[in-house]
């Protein structure tokens, strides 16, 4: 061993370094000598390598071994801890001027384990203190132990982006400083410049929160607080309610916002202004945070007015990134194949000549292009694989035609009529409403896990015969399908028992073989209308299930829940095709746009995003809502969105461009249901204050121009015309409207449970 | 008896807990089960907490036993779902695999049979019928092979999902090595409507593989064909065929 030192006087540099970068604990024995004399050398080359070129490289080796050690000696492995440092060549010194290098100041405990935890969270704090040397030693040692020790290593990678930044009692004074700066700034500046108050608060709070300063915590948010726009107010209850660290650890939610850079779009004089004025001071901790935490959007031109930014913002991301929506979008909708419907029926309503079929050409659908190119804005039929149509497929679309010729034409002056159908005696349990597209069934579902499937019109539900019954009918007859339903058991109702959990969401197929439910257990689970048993259960949220839908086309389905992912199946598939990840918060609605290619999902995050289903891409968010979305309605033409959200505001939004384009107040509560009639002339809404209300639909989206400007900038004007728009509301009794559906015919049916 | 008119103490917290995180209206009942739900979690740690102090060969409980049963108990009853970044990854990974093509013609599209719910949730009882010793001196005790035909007393044998045999057998025969040859007679009477009522000698015997193998047994038996509900519909076509008088 001695020889083997003694040879190597040369290149002890080298090799010392080369020590660094094995891994420890190896047979790296050769040079570590167990000689005490040579190490104290060591540690003094090291620290003058560690300022050279390969410095980095070093550094970072040094640091993984720093908290390789630092692991050792929590879990009290001293033998190892002593092996280790023996053998990479570090001492107590290494350890302490490591630490005093990076911390800066001179009140470092001599303790190994501070310093090394110091040593871990250099890159860290090198990263963010630029200029700032004299970082107070109180850092090092509240440096959490997130590092390595603990077992959730995702959680502890997220809470450790929260390095000390500062003293904590300066907090205030920064904040209040910045509040000053603010408030002194000119008046055009002044509004844009306020948006940065929330997401600064917030994290700031949540920093002395999770560095353990719970009293500077406190005495943060009571001061501050109560100065925050008033619709971050249930975001602040949460907040007042996490003074500890360990309450970080369980919400989801916020460790989102953490990780998430809050998006803000401020003009660009504003910009400099706040830039000049944080970048001349010494203690810019706010420059630092800011870095860290927000993405500042920037645009040239005029600085939006409060009211501007009032209508976009208050979600939980802020704003949205303009290139987040600048995709395309095929908004258009897919050709309806052509189908003939049969002459016998034209001629009697038509009763004109007689006998020369052939001459009459058969009615194409009246829904269908009437030119023969591509819609530009339209997907390709085969974008997205969608089943063919079945005979019975095509029977159903000749029955909609045919409705459709009956069709009422709704407007301004030709309200619908609204039929609404009260569950009794649901005793609040009530969860979920849905009626088939015909409107012949509608299913509930309630808080005891039933479904229960209605007949709306005289005819009785009936379902197939057993299998031992089925073999006796003569499988030739004309009227088979009808012998094959069993008479004897049937019923106005069923009852569909198989979920252990409220159930949430419920969707009929638009074949209507099919009956899909989602559930605060987990599941998804399609039943068969022919059978009413249950076919399928769909597991892979393993959390509650808010909202599921069937496409338009039926085979695929959405789901969404409170694991903030909305996954599209396909019921052949017992595993999602797609998941459509990046919500803050629970999805609490999802629907399909009407060409099936995109999927819209609305959250308690306050935004709302649309996926495109081929590569599950978001292609827009829209923000602008002040509280969790509940209903999401596509206009049939598929242009626009409409939604509405506890906030009692149901909010209009333009899916080509990405903006918002009309807001219609009346409201005073949660909005539970939306839709739009069947040539979207209407739009109607039902709300948990018993009432529903009639918008004019073709009025709102008739007067919007999206200039090139505003779809640049995103700036909207939306135009205070809500009483205007407003053709009528209908109260009930004392029943909230959980769902809304027009018939083929555009008679309006609601459905809601009597609550007295 | 005067009814107390003041709440008590763990109630008036628990109302003042609900108004400081802003809930206003809620049902009087909610407090009884908020107050439930703490007293269950509570006791549940310290439970907990006590396991961990003992096993520490600790005589009082610390804060670290309470931290450490709460970060358990956080793991199994209250888990929270996955973090962003974990699903971000998991979403872009299955994402890049294209939506798979639609089989055309398919019937109803469901997941394989394993991923459904709609197989029979009840298997059919074998009968356990003792064989007479007409045949000789062998007893065999419950052989459920096949479709044995059992000798009903009652003539039962034409309504089907009564008299059914599985091919499971239930209790396993300890006979190795030799070499049986049971032979079943046909039951006189009885039985059924259909033409397969004369019942052929050997015919349709089910064995169980496993059965087979170790013990070497052959047996011939006379099915009478609806012995069981599904086979009997499923067989249908074959016994109107391969039937043959004896």
């Amino acid at each position: 061993m001695a020889a083997v030192q003694g040879g190597q006087a040369d290149a002890e540099e080298i090799k010392i370094k080369d020590i660094k970068t094995e891994s420890p604990g190896d047979g790296s024995g050769n040079n570590n000598a167990n000689d005490g004399s040579k190490l104290s050398v060591s540690p003094g080359i090291t620290n003058s390598g560690g300022s050279n070129k390969p410095s980095a490289g070093a550094t970072e080796e040094q640091q993984t071994l720093l908290a390789v050690l630092q692991f050792l000696r929590k879990n009290n492995l001293t033998e190892s801890v002593e092996i280790l440092r023996r053998e990479a060549g570090l001492s107590e010194e290494t350890e302490e001027r490591k630490g005093l290098e990076s911390s800066g100041s001179g009140s470092v405990a001599g303790a190994g384990n501070v310093d090394a935890e110091a040593g871990d969270s250099n890159s860290l704090l090198n990263r963010v203190s630029v200029s700032s040397s004299a970082i107070p030693a109180s850092a090092a040692p509240t440096q959490s132990k997130a590092v390595a020790g603990e077992d959730q290593p995702d959680v502890n990678v997220v809470l450790s982006a929260y390095s000390q930044q500062g003293d904590p009692t300066l907090y205030q004074v920064y904040y209040s400083s910045l509040k000053r700066f603010i408030e002194s700034v000119l008046d055009c500046h002044r509004a844009e410049l306020s948006q940065l108050f929330y997401p600064l608060f917030v994290h700031m709070y949540l920093e002395l929160v999770y560095n353990n300063h719970e009293n500077e915590a406190k005495a943060f948010f009571e001061k501050f607080s109560g100065d925050q726009e008033c619709y971050y107010e249930d975001d602040l209850r949460v907040l007042s309610g996490m003074t500890k660290k360990e309450h970080m650890r369980g919400n989801e939610t916020l460790l989102d916002f953490r990780t998430s850079k809050f998006v803000l779009r401020i003009s660009r004089d504003s910009y400099q202004l706040l830039k000049r004025h944080l970048q001349e001071r010494q203690n810019n901790q706010i420059w630092n945070i800011i870095q860290e935490h927000l993405y500042i959007d920037i645009f040239d031109g005029m600085p939006r007015s409060k009211s501007q930014i009032d209508a976009m913002s208050g979600s939980l991301a802020g704003e949205a990134k303009r290139e987040a929506n600048k995709a395309k979008v095929f908004y258009g909708l897919l050709k309806e194949p052509e189908i003939e419907v049969p002459l016998d029926d034209e001629d009697e309503e038509a009763e004109n000549e007689e006998g020369k079929p052939k001459k009459k050409k058969p009615k194409k659908d009246s829904m269908g292009s009437k030119s023969k190119k591509q819609d530009p804005n339209a997907p390709i039929q085969n974008r997205i694989p969608l089943p063919e149509l079945k005979d019975s497929d095509k029977l159903d679309k000749i029955m909609y035609m045919k409705e459709a010729t009956k069709r009422i034409r709704l407007g301004s002056d030709t309200l619908p009529s609204i039929c609404f159908y009260s569950f009794l005696n649901a005793y609040q349990g009530l969860t979920a409403v849905d009626f088939t597209d015909d409107s012949s069934l509608i299913a509930g579902g309630f808080a005891d896990s039933t479904v229960r499937v209605w007949s709306v019109t005289p005819k009785k539900l009936r379902k197939v015969k057993s299998a031992s019954e089925l073999s006796l009918i003569d499988k030739e007859s004309d009227d088979v399908l009808e012998r094959i339903m069993d008479e004897k058991t049937a019923s106005e109702s069923k009852i569909l028992y198989g979920h252990s959990g409220p159930v949430y969401g419920i969707s009929f197929s638009p074949d209507r073989n099919y009956l899909l439910s989602s559930s605060e257990d987990g599941t998804v689970r399609l039943w068969s209308l022919q059978t009413f048993t249950c076919l399928v259960g769909y597991k892979g949220h393993n959390y509650p299930v808010w909202d599921t839908q069937f496409s338009p086309y039926g085979y695929y389905f959405v789901s969404g829940g409170h694991d903030r992912v909305a996954r599209l199946w396909a019921t052949d598939h017992y595993q999602p095709l797609r998941m459509f990840s990046g919500h803050l918060a629970d999805i609490t609605c999802t629907r399909f746009h009407p060409n099936s290619n995109y999927v819209a999902t609305g959250s308690s995050d306050r935004t709302i995003r649309l996926w495109d289903v081929l590569n599950g891409n978001c292609v827009r968010i829209f923000t602008g809502h002040k509280g969790p979305i509940h209903a999401l309605a596509f206009s049939p033409n598929g242009k626009f969105l409409a939604s509405g959200a506890t906030d009692g505001r149901v909010l209009l939004w333009d899916i080509g461009h990405g903006l918002m384009i009309g807001e219609l107040k009346g409201h005073t509560d949660t909005i539970y249901s939306l839709k739009f009639s069947r040539d979207g002339e209407i739009l109607a809404s039902g709300s948990m204050d018993n009432t529903v209300r009639l918008w004019d639909a073709m009025k709102a989206f008739d007067d919007l121009e999206t200039d090139d400007f505003t779809a640049a900038t995103g700036h909207i004007h939306l135009p205070e015309n809500s009483q205007e728009l407003l053709l009528g509301s209908y109260m009930t009794k004392s029943s909230p409207v959980i769902h809304l559906h027009f018939t083929r015919r555009n008679l309006l049916l609601a459905a809601g449970a009597y609550n007295p | 008896m005067a009814t107390p008119k003041s709440v008590p103490k763990d109630a008036q917290v628990m109302i003042q807990i609900l108004k400081d995180m802003g809930i206003t209206e809620y049902e009087p009942r909610v407090i009884n089960q908020m107050l439930e739900f703490t007293y269950r979690y509570v006791t549940t740690i310290i439970e907990d907490a006590k396991l961990y102090a003992t096993h520490a060969k600790k005589s009082n409980v610390d804060a670290d036993d309470i931290k450490l049963a709460i970060q358990c108990r956080m793991d199994q009853s209250f888990t929270s779902p996955p973090p962003r970044d974990f699903l971000l990854e998991v979403a872009r990974q299955k994402n890049q695999t294209p939506l798979p093509l639609i089989k055309p013609y398919t019937g109803p599209r469901l997941p394989p049979d394993r991923y459904c719910l709609t197989a029979t949730n009840y298997r059919l009882k074998s009968i356990q019928k003792k064989v007479t010793p007409s045949a000789g001196r062998i007893t065999v005790p419950r052989l459920s092979v096949g479709a044995v035909a059992s000798r009903p007393t009652t003539p039962t044998l034409g309504t089907p999902s009564v008299q059914s045999v599985t091919t499971k057998v239930g209790a396993p025969i300890s006979l190795t090595g030799q070499r049986f040859t049971v032979q079943i007679p046909t039951p006189q009477t009885t039985v059924s409507k259909t033409a397969t009522s004369s019942a052929p000698t050997v015919q349709n015997v089910l064995i169980n593989p496993s059965l087979i193998g170790s013990k070497n047994i052959l047996i011939t038996t006379n099915m009478v064909s609806q012995n069981s509900a599904s086979e009997s519909l499923k067989r249908k076509h074959e016994d109107d065929d391969d039937y043959d008088t004896l």
